[in-house]
């Protein structure tokens, strides 16, 4: 069985926010939205400062709460472990953005919002709109890009090697600090860094066994 | 709050109380009053009362809820999945319980004391019950917000719903409705106290609910929602009805002016109670501390 996840090594990090955008413009989210998130902090006092860098984005845990609390069956976990929202069948109740511990999910309230105000949406919104019907009312949130997967799939490609297979994210990363592949598989080059560099999740005592992986040396 | 400041500190829950979630806030309010109002007004076998606690649930609930959704056209999905969801259980509680108390309410007007209308009351006092209590289990499981995830909430959400409607059927009562008000105040004198340690119990137990849970009773005791449990909650919703009504108790019957001001306050209490629980829903931070 697949399990599609990603490791994130926070040594490599520069914090340029590639990814963020890389995110924004492969799913044309509106102002406001994002999937991904780099939180850039500093830790410690001068001359021991440290800067810390730290991308975030939907965890597709494999106990998602996300997925249970959703009343509609809007919210799902596909046998390959990606968590994905059908647009058409949520309701905008939320209870999914309460119940993720990891406040990864948000909600499309206002669709009419424009990059540049009173400008109207530019040619590339407008073709965004058509290619990403992302629905205002409903809850968006990061889907490990499954359109790219699935198509590399089809076309016979492995995801985390091909760059067309793999997440916008991961493939932008100008430091490859991002990595995407087969959890399951023990032999994927996530698997190895997860065992080699004692990779981590986010809040492990919620139980909710996130496919994101943090490495930090 | 600076951006991502929600990941590097404690950051309460905004989505069910501010801005529209003011909404969610006004239904779960409304989902304690209207079941509560139901259950003692079966218990009083007051017509009234049963059916001023069907339309709060029909009206107000149900109304704040679908104003609440982000596509209330689609508001019948939320049946779908009972398994695991809560909200869909809550929903299938409220349709069962406006379906059972519309029979149980004409049955008890035009066939009153037969064997089915005695049916449609247990029908519709259990589902009145449920409604009372889901909303508790609806919060119990977010175990990301671990001042929810206490197993004393829904205790608390039925206590103090029952408790309001025990209120509201005073007022019915003295406003010329068939309640035997010093039964009433009795048994809400009961309630109150109860609900009062209740409060106490679940604001002690949440201290050991880990980091997140300690900070949002310090938030709510110390920080900036502090006025609304003094105020609101303590002084409102249990110290000014408790004082009338053991006033009451002993020098025999209270007058009803008083009475009503103590109705008003415990139904502001109850406002307070939910607000008050809803804005202390605080995330632990997202990133671990001293990672490198």
């Amino acid at each position: 069985m697949t399990r599609w996840g990603m490791v994130i090594d926070l040594q490599k990090c520069i914090g340029c926010y590639s990814c963020m955008v890389a995110c924004k413009q492969e799913h044309f989210l509106p102002p406001g939205i994002f999937w991904n998130r780099v939180v850039i902090g500093e830790t410690g006092k001068y001359p021991a400062v440290t800067k810390q860098m730290y991308p975030v984005l939907c965890n597709h845990c494999q106990e998602a709460p996300c997925v249970n609390v959703c009343p509609s069956g809007a919210s799902t976990r596909r046998e390959d472990g990606i968590v994905e929202i059908d647009y058409d069948k949520c309701v905008g109740c939320r209870y999914c953005v309460i119940a993720c511990p990891y406040q990864n999910r948000t909600f499309y309230a206002d669709g009419k919002r424009e990059y540049w105000p009173g400008q109207g949406l530019t040619e590339l919104e407008l073709i965004g709109r058509e290619l990403y019907p992302l629905q205002p009312g409903t809850v968006l949130k990061c889907n490990f890009c499954a359109e790219r997967v699935d198509e590399g799939l089809e076309k016979g490609l492995k995801p985390g090697l091909d760059r067309e297979a793999t997440p916008a994210c991961v493939i932008t990363c100008p430091v490859t600090a991002r990595y995407f592949g087969d959890l399951d598989d023990p032999s994927s080059e996530v698997s190895r860094l997860i065992k080699q560099k004692n990779g981590f999740q986010l809040h492990p005592e919620y139980g909710t066994d996130p496919s994101v992986y943090y490495i930090s040396r | 709050m600076k951006p991502y400041e929600w990941m590097v500190k404690y950051t309460a829950q905004s989505e069910w109380i501010e801005r529209r979630g003011i909404l969610m806030w006004l239904a779960e309010v409304a989902s304690g009053l209207g079941a509560g109002l139901y259950l003692i007004s079966l218990f009083f076998n007051n017509l009234w009362g049963m059916f001023l606690g069907w339309l709060i649930v029909i009206a107000l609930k149900g109304g704040f809820h679908l104003a609440y959704l982000g596509k209330p056209l689609r508001f019948w999905r939320i049946i779908l999945k009972p398994g695991t969801s809560w909200m869909s259980r809550g929903f299938i509680f409220m349709v069962l319980f406006i379906g059972f108390a519309a029979i149980q309410m004409a049955l008890s007007y035009w066939l009153p004391g037969t064997g089915l209308e005695v049916v449609f009351k247990v029908l519709t006092g259990i589902t009145a019950f449920l409604l009372a209590v889901y909303t508790g289990f609806v919060m119990n499981y977010v175990n990301g917000i671990p001042f929810w995830n206490s197993a004393l909430l829904p205790l608390l959400f039925v206590l103090g719903g029952i408790l309001d409607g025990c209120g509201l059927i005073i007022a019915i009562g003295l406003f010329g409705g068939d309640v035997d008000i010093i039964a009433a105040e009795a048994i809400s004198l009961v309630l109150l106290i109860t609900t009062a340690i209740v409060i106490g119990i679940y604001l002690w137990s949440a201290t050991y609910l880990g980091a997140a849970g300690k900070q949002a009773v310090i938030e709510l005791t110390r920080g900036n929602i502090a006025p609304v449990l003094w105020v609101g909650v303590v002084v409102c919703g249990i110290i000014i009805p408790l004082v009338i009504s053991i006033s009451a108790y002993f020098a025999g019957e209270a007058s009803p002016a008083l009475l009503l001001f103590a109705i008003a306050c415990e139904t502001a209490g109850a406002f307070s109670l939910k607000y008050s629980i809803l804005k202390a829903g605080i995330y632990s931070p997202l990133i671990p501390a001293n990672i490198y």
